[in-house]
């Protein structure tokens, strides 16, 4: 049995400490939230059956832990003897065993140290702002990143550019700082310096010069091959302050475009009105080649050197003769035709038979005696009776006059009047000569003309879908001083001007034409660039 | 009542504009094409250029002008412009990059502003939507009214637990004195808390009241439902608190994007002109 005095401990309206009496006698004490138990704490943090006080077996009352938690000194016990100044947590109250009294076996005061906090305030400390530090963390994010971008997109280049030292120990390197600056993919032919943007960017602020590109470019030929025309083309003064520089017209960093612009806008600028750059030139203006593009001029071989041409417009059309020596009817070998072993004899010829392409324009070779016209004509003439028929191959007539003189001296003269009238002249003209002259007559020279368009380019690998005889009319040709050239009304058949047609293609200046043939223009002298 | 709103001020005035503008820039991108393809240095690549750094530096002003009582036109004005010119300037940007992108300041430049934009148009949404939300969601209360309610919910829920086992005692005092609101920003944002205390004190009371006695049922059912309703008052609380997080979370983007992009841009006009 044990008698004990209970101290409970609370405070007042003025927060003094107020101690109430109760003595308790029980077998033992029960401790806990529940209304059944001997010592009733009615807080949640207690449990319904916490703690009980009982006498052991030696008489010593011991505090014992039933569902709850006791906690001497931050420490957890399950049972703690209950002597004289003993402290022991309850949940949130503090037991503290007090002197009894002598008609009491034991004393306990019990007092509420840990009160549950307000509801609302510790709510509302345990809901947090939205967004909270939002400010500064907008700051700082903002900072950070103005100051990394600031740094490798312009602190890092512009050091690079502006500071010799660094600018000299990174030209090393594959890469410059200011490989961040570039705008574009370049093209392929300067991508193993160009990595390097100071290269070619030599001067801050200022555009890409001339000279960085005659750097490498030494040998380039000016672009008009007249100087003066180069001059009053290019003129610096002219355009901005600038000048036509070569970047104008070759742009970088445009990969996998081609660098040479290909529109006609560059031509056109002077060719539109082209008396403002060359007041004395005889050339008409030109902005489009189905708008107002000349007639063509045709180039026909004139002498003996490559030189020796004269230039013809279509439009001209009673000057359109070629003398080329020949005599030669393309209607006679087009078709069907009879070969030399009679009337059964029917071959069909085309132009490939005589005409072969070559190369990769599909220019023509040269037409020969010997390869293309011997499948048909015989490879030698015969003069002379049947039983002293004397053999001439065919070859210069210098070698015919020689072989005549050889096998019928005496005959010479007959014989090569005969030559004259029916032999070689069957297919040549034949010139006659002066009198102190050792032969007797010449064949007239041949000059036959390769490049009509010898100031424009033909690729006829381009057009090999189309009929040959849709361009050239040869069919109903009965002499070799007909040219069949194709006209600009044919070439409009198919194609437009600078912009598509329905059913016609674009064609620029540059389909046609080179600038100026710049890359037969003569290469100026190679200057030196004089060492940094 | 509101007559007009930041979309329709003054008869879309300003989405007029900027239909005309977008409009504009498109004749221009497919009448004038340079024959190496559209790029930033062309002329109509300049113009466009030029006229896109004036409208960025305009728009950046807006954040400026905001802040301030006085100056010239309504801030809503100033707002309506923000939002329809800022679209039309993100056309006419990509025109003036004529659709090249690469590893560089420029487009890096163009990233940020995407950013921005987006950014923008993401709080554009949200101020479309969510302050209806968040009257639905509140109705009279106040977010004060709202914790009082829940710690006199509390109040009730711990007295009437005292009589419990420990069991739910200890699960409805975990559930008043742990549950906590928008703890972190993912929390707020989604407005949704895994592992409430709350909510798992509700899951374990439904299962905790099965063998009770027979005087304990009536205070049990009261206690739940207690708990029930502390659990829909504080889902509305964390609702409250990720509407007002989503109004200004997109911000974190909008504003130091834009710092960025100033400084971007910066850098790509000083690059354009120094390597000329």
């Amino acid at each position: 049995m044990i008698h004990c005095l209970l101290i409970k401990v609370s405070n007042n309206k003025r927060g003094l400490p107020v101690r109430s009496y109760r003595t308790l006698t029980a077998d033992e004490l029960t401790i806990g939230r529940g209304v059944e138990c001997t010592i009733s704490l009615p807080d949640p943090r207690i449990a319904l059956h916490h703690a009980v006080i009982k006498r052991l077996e030696n008489g010593q009352p011991h505090l014992m832990a039933v569902n709850g938690e006791l906690e001497v000194d931050g420490a957890m016990q399950q049972s703690i003897a209950l002597t004289h100044g003993k402290k022991i947590m309850v949940g949130p109250y503090q037991l503290k065993v007090e002197p009894a009294p002598p008609d009491v076996s034991l004393s306990i005061s019990l007092e509420l140290t840990h009160h549950l906090p307000d509801d609302f305030q510790d709510l509302k400390s345990r809901t947090h702002e939205p967004l909270q530090n939002a400010l500064s963390f907008k700051r700082r994010l903002s900072m950070w990143m103005a100051a990394l971008i600031a740094l490798i997109f312009l602190v890092l280049p512009l050091a690079q550019s502006l500071i010799p030292q660094l600018h000299a120990s990174m030209a090393q390197l594959p890469f410059g700082f200011d490989r961040v600056w570039s705008p574009g993919h370049i093209s392929n032919a300067h991508l193993h310096f160009g990595s390097q943007c100071a290269n070619c960017h030599q001067t801050l602020t200022h555009k890409v010069s001339d000279q960085a590109c005659m750097t490498c470019h030494r040998d380039t030929a000016p672009h008009i091959t007249d100087s003066k025309l180069q001059q009053l083309a290019f003129n610096p003064t002219k355009r901005l302050s600038y000048g036509v520089r070569c970047a104008e017209c070759h742009l970088e960093h445009k990969a996998p475009h081609p660098l040479a612009r290909q529109d006609n806008a560059t031509c056109v600028k002077c060719h539109g009105n082209i008396k403002a750059t060359n007041p004395k030139t005889k050339l008409p203006n030109i902005h489009d080649f189905d708008l107002d593009h000349p007639d063509f001029k045709l180039t026909f071989s004139i002498g003996p050197t490559a030189k020796d041409i004269e230039r013809i417009p279509q439009n001209e059309t009673a000057r359109l003769v070629e003398k080329s020596g020949l005599k030669f009817p393309h209607s006679q070998h087009f078709g069907k035709v009879q070969g030399p072993d009679g009337v059964w004899d029917v071959r069909e010829l085309t132009c490939t038979n005589c005409h072969h392409p070559e190369g990769k324009e599909m220019r023509f070779k040269p037409v020969s005696y010997n390869q293309d016209c011997q499948a048909c004509h015989a490879s030698q003439l015969v003069v002379g009776p049947a039983k002293a028929a004397i053999h001439l191959p065919h070859g210069t007539e210098q070698n015919v006059i020689n072989t005549l003189k050889v096998q019928a001296p005496k005959q010479l003269a007959h014989y090569a009047e005969i030559l004259k009238s029916d032999g070689c002249s069957y297919c040549h003209e034949i010139n006659e000569t002066k009198k102190d002259d050792v032969l007797p007559w010449r064949i007239m020279p041949l000059r036959i003309s390769q490049d009509w368009f010898s100031k424009a380019h033909f690729n006829h690998a381009s057009h090999r879908t189309q009929q040959c005889q849709s361009c050239h009319q040869v069919e109903q040709s009965d002499s070799s001083a007909d040219v069949a050239m194709p006209d600009r009304k044919s070439c409009l058949r198919c194609h437009s001007g600078n912009n598509p047609k329905p059913k016609r293609i674009a064609s620029g200046c540059m389909s046609c034409h080179d600038f100026h043939s710049s890359h037969t223009a003569q290469a100026i002298e190679p200057v030196a660039v004089p060492a940094k | 009542m509101q007559r007009s709103n930041i979309f329709d001020y003054k008869h879309y005035f300003y989405f007029k504009i900027a239909v005309v503008v977008i409009l504009l820039g498109f004749a221009a991108y497919l009448l004038f094409e340079p024959t190496v393809g559209h790029y930033g240095g062309s002329w109509l690549g300049y113009v466009l250029g030029t006229l896109s750094a004036i409208m960025v530096l305009w728009m950046a002003w807006y954040g400026v002008r905001k802040r301030r009582y006085r100056g010239t036109g309504a801030t809503q004005g100033w707002l309506s412009a923000h939002i329809y010119l800022g679209t039309a300037l993100t056309v006419l940007v990509t025109l003036h990059s004529g659709f090249h992108f690469g590893l560089n300041i420029h487009t890096l430049a163009y990233g940020l502003l995407l950013v921005v934009v987006v950014s923008g148009f993401f709080g554009n949404y949200t101020y479309m939507i969510y302050p209806r939300q968040m009257t639905e969601n509140m109705g009279e209360d106040n977010l004060d009214g709202l914790l009082l309610r829940i710690a006199e919910a509390d109040k009730m829920a711990r007295q009437i637990a005292l009589i419990m086992p420990d069991n739910i005692n200890n699960a409805v005092a975990r559930a008043c004195s742990e549950t906590s609101i928008g703890i972190g920003l993912l929390e707020q944002l989604r407005g949704y808390q895994p592992n409430c205390p709350t909510a798992m004190a509700v899951e374990q009371l439904t299962l905790m009241g099965k063998d009770l006695s027979t005087e304990l049922r009536k205070p049990y059912r009261e206690l739940y439902s207690i708990m029930v309703r502390r659990q829909s008052l504080v889902k509305r609380v964390r609702q409250d608190l990720m509407y007002r997080s989503r109004l200004g979370f997109w911000l974190y983007f909008h504003v130091p994007f834009t710092i960025a992009l100033l400084v971007a841009m910066m850098a790509h006009i000083i690059a354009v002109f120094f390597y000329w």
